[in-house]
């Protein structure tokens, strides 16, 4: 987890991550919607269909799969502005995961899930993609760290 | 005076600055729809959904169209060759005028009306919900994902729909035919076989070509001038369209001066 004081710091500190991981970057952020003309199951197929070149029918298979995993079966034919917050995030983080060796990163997770309390959902919904993710990394203020149950300074 | 030739001045320079950047833009799309890598998994997805919205869903408008166009024009180009007694020239009139002339201008009116504006207003509005972003952070190649997809469906959509414009428009003609001159089917074939050029095909095909391409790139780089503002929606939907339009008499005045000169 990295916090920061100011939202400048904030950007220019992800701005820096993401350059340097930019090849095996998974970013979960408000700065990167899902597509809006594509259903869920396309949005998160999308990455490995490009990259991988994967077949519609084994990707359609695969997604199927994983959102069975997360219990969110209901939203694969749902388009961006019919998911609830929740279900939003659920389709980005996915969609993050299908990068290959993943270096996931979450970029103000309360940002989107503005109705979440605490991070125990977050560590929790981590968990459940760690098989697919190679590293996963928060960038948040600091004034959040007790929201993620971190009371040390900025850390790693 | 001289500040009217600053105007002058200003606006070639502006507009011969559009076209060359159009026109470098054509070329990278179209030395991409050559390479294997434009067409991985997502583009191929891409390629059959554009075909889809383009080709077959105007079907039954298109085929409307066709079916009306063909019953009026042939009525009236048969009546008049009856009239003047010029039977002879019927083949030319209809395979020079009616296949290369009228198909691929109501084809591509018909595209343009349709898919050029809905492919200018997907995307700005990707541009201004900052998708077009979202694609680039995933390292997806918005030439191989986007663009390249939607104008080789323009062709494709193109060349198909004109063509069967064509055979609706001659096959009407046929009924026309039986109906006033009384001739048979392999009179009015053998008609239309002897005044079919191979050169004006080939024009004919390539005009298509050309049609589709720029009639789907033009509104793709004006979608892409759209700022992170909802209003710049509309203006880059209009500009696009006036560009496409444009386009549209530009390859129609030269595909006309090759044909004819």
């Amino acid at each position: 987890m990295r916090f920061f004081e100011s939202e400048e710091e904030l950007q220019e500190k992800l701005r820096d991550f993401i350059t340097a991981h930019k090849s095996r970057l998974g970013l979960v952020s408000l700065e990167a919607p899902l597509i809006s003309n594509l259903p869920v199951w396309s949005n998160i197929a999308l990455i490995r269909q490009y990259h991988q070149n994967m077949s519609w029918h084994e990707a359609k298979i695969t997604i199927d799969r994983l959102l069975h995993r997360m219990g969110m079966d209901s939203i694969a034919e749902k388009r961006n502005p019919s998911l609830t917050k929740e279900e939003r995030f659920y389709a980005m983080l996915l969609r993050a995961a299908m990068v290959q060796d993943a270096v996931l990163v979450l970029d103000k997770p309360f940002g989107i899930l503005t109705n979440l309390r605490d991070g125990h959902f977050l560590m929790h919904i981590l968990e459940k993609v760690d098989d697919l993710i190679a590293e996963a990394h928060i960038f948040d203020y600091s004034w959040a760290k007790e929201r993620y149950g971190v009371t040390a300074d900025a850390e790693d | 005076m001289i500040s009217a030739i600053e105007q002058i001045g200003r606006v070639t320079l502006r507009t011969s600055s559009s076209v060359g950047d159009t026109l470098s833009f054509a070329a990278r799309v179209f030395l991409r729809m050559f390479e294997r890598r434009s067409y991985n998994s997502a583009s191929r997805m891409v390629l059959i959904n554009q075909i889809y919205f383009t080709s077959v869903q105007i079907l039954p408008l298109f085929l409307f169209v066709a079916v009306i166009f063909g019953a009026i024009v042939n009525g009236m180009v048969f009546q008049l060759i009856k009239k003047i007694g010029q039977t002879d020239y019927l083949g030319r009139l209809l395979m020079g005028f009616v296949v290369t002339e009228i198909s691929p201008f109501v084809t591509v009116l018909l595209i343009a009306l349709r898919s050029s504006s809905a492919i200018n207003a997907e995307i700005a509005v990707m541009k201004v919900n900052r998708e077009i972003s979202t694609l680039e952070i995933f390292n997806i190649d918005l030439i191989d994902y986007l663009f390249v997809p939607r104008v080789l469906n323009g062709i494709l959509s193109m060349v198909f729909l004109s063509s069967l414009f064509s055979l609706v428009f001659l096959s009407i003609g046929l009924f026309v035919s039986i109906v006033i001159f009384g001739t048979g089917a392999d009179a009015y074939i053998d008609t239309l076989l002897r005044s079919a050029s191979l050169l004006d095909m080939i024009i004919v095909w390539f005009k298509c070509a050309a049609f589709g391409f720029f009639i789907t790139l033009i509104p793709i780089i004006l979608g892409m001038n759209a700022s992170q503002e909802l209003t710049s929606i509309p203006v880059a939907v209009l500009n696009g369209m006036v560009k496409v339009f444009s386009a549209i008499i530009i390859i129609e005045v030269l595909s006309s001066i090759v044909r004819f000169i």
